[in-house]
């Protein structure tokens, strides 16, 4: 799977949209090293949540270009124009959506969703101060910090997904999910199995600070 | 925003909406984007898609000559429909335009081909 040229994104969007890190790449790599699977699984819509720049979600379409039907979507509209103009320089198929999470699309209808989540620690404070509305475009440096704000465990945004799982995967939909170690993976998997969920680490990656796991998920009922 | 995306946005997210689908769309501005053609991806996704959905955006696209009211069956066999089903649904941006909850007439706008769906605290 190819990375994305990026040359198109400035200094002055990275001021507004998370700029592609360690944890990017990891959830493409993932993505790579599960191709066979998705290739199988043949889905009929894959979406990315939070898509920021739009490189995962755009390396994706590229790969199944014309035989599945990718979608992104971003509370921040800065975000959303970005991973449509990622899509566009890379010549890839997927329309871009202003949206809190998977909100505003039809229920159980998602194959496969990708998440690299706001999963820095922080206080719930922080988080609460970054109130999104659909008529403003939102101060600039608050755009930012909503990317890795992740409140208590790092976890608020995570699990108010996770909640909303069983609503928006299909039948035989797969999540795949970036985690850090703080977020207590262990705790979330054992959390999905309760939810007739399927958990695994599939990969795993230490960065100097940080460690990072992509948490596999599908419906325990699902082979 | 393709039409292919615009048979899955619901507007279910808003306070004691039921359904929200299909939204009610507008049209102001569109783009064709020329796109490889796949017949055996618009058949495997015609189940996935609500029918009613697919003619109502055939109707504001003014497409309504390409697309019959009611799905056809073994649309599998018919590629001349299957190639008309991909230009709706594939090929067809809508830059600018609107999306309106059937229910609460909620509007939601598309501009530069990004529908804003977001909804505020008082509205979930």
């Amino acid at each position: 799977m190819e990375t994305p040229y990026t040359d198109h994104l400035s200094l002055e969007d990275y001021e507004q949209v998370y700029e592609p890190a360690e944890d990017s790449f990891l959830l493409l790599d993932a993505l790579e090293k599960d191709l066979e699977y998705l290739e199988q699984l043949q889905p009929y819509l894959c979406l990315e949540v939070g898509s920021g720049s739009g490189v995962i979600i755009t390396a994706l379409a590229k790969k199944l270009a014309g035989s599945s039907l990718c979608l992104a979507t971003d509370i921040n509209l800065k975000a959303c124009d970005a991973t449509r103009r990622t899509a566009v320089r890379n010549g890839a198929r997927l329309d871009s959506i202003r949206s809190n999470l998977a909100d505003a699309l039809r229920r159980q209808s998602v194959d496969v969703l990708l998440f690299n989540p706001p999963y820095v620690v922080t206080s719930d404070e922080e988080l609460q101060t970054q109130k999104f509305d659909s008529h403003s475009e939102s101060s600039t440096d608050r755009n930012l910090v909503f990317s890795w704000a992740g409140g208590q465990d790092g976890r608020r945004v995570t699990d108010i997904l996770l909640k909303q799982l069983d609503d928006i995967l299909s039948p035989q939909g797969v999540l795949y999910l970036l985690l850090l170690r703080e977020n207590k993976p262990e705790e979330i998997i054992r959390h999905l199995e309760g939810l007739k969920f399927r958990a695994v680490k599939f990969m795993e990656r230490r960065i100097p600070g940080e460690h990072l796991y992509i948490l596999k998920v599908t419906r325990s009922s699902s082979s | 925003m393709k039409l292919s995306t615009y048979n899955f946005l619901t507007s279910m997210a808003i306070k004691g909406v039921k359904v929200g689908f299909p939204l009610k769309l507008t049209i102001n501005k569109k783009d064709v984007v020329e796109s490889e053609f796949n017949p055996t991806f618009v058949e495997r996704i015609l189940p996935k898609l609500d029918w009613s959905a697919v003619y109502g955006a055939a109707q504001v696209a003014e497409l309504t000559e390409d697309i019959p009211a009611v799905q056809p069956e073994n649309i599998g066999e018919n590629e001349v429909l299957l190639q008309k089903l991909h230009h709706l649904l594939f090929e067809i941006d809508v830059l600018e335009g609107q999306l309106e909850c059937p229910e609460t007439g909620r509007v939601f706008p598309i501009t530069d081909g990004i529908p804003n769906m977001l909804l505020n605290e008082d509205e979930v």
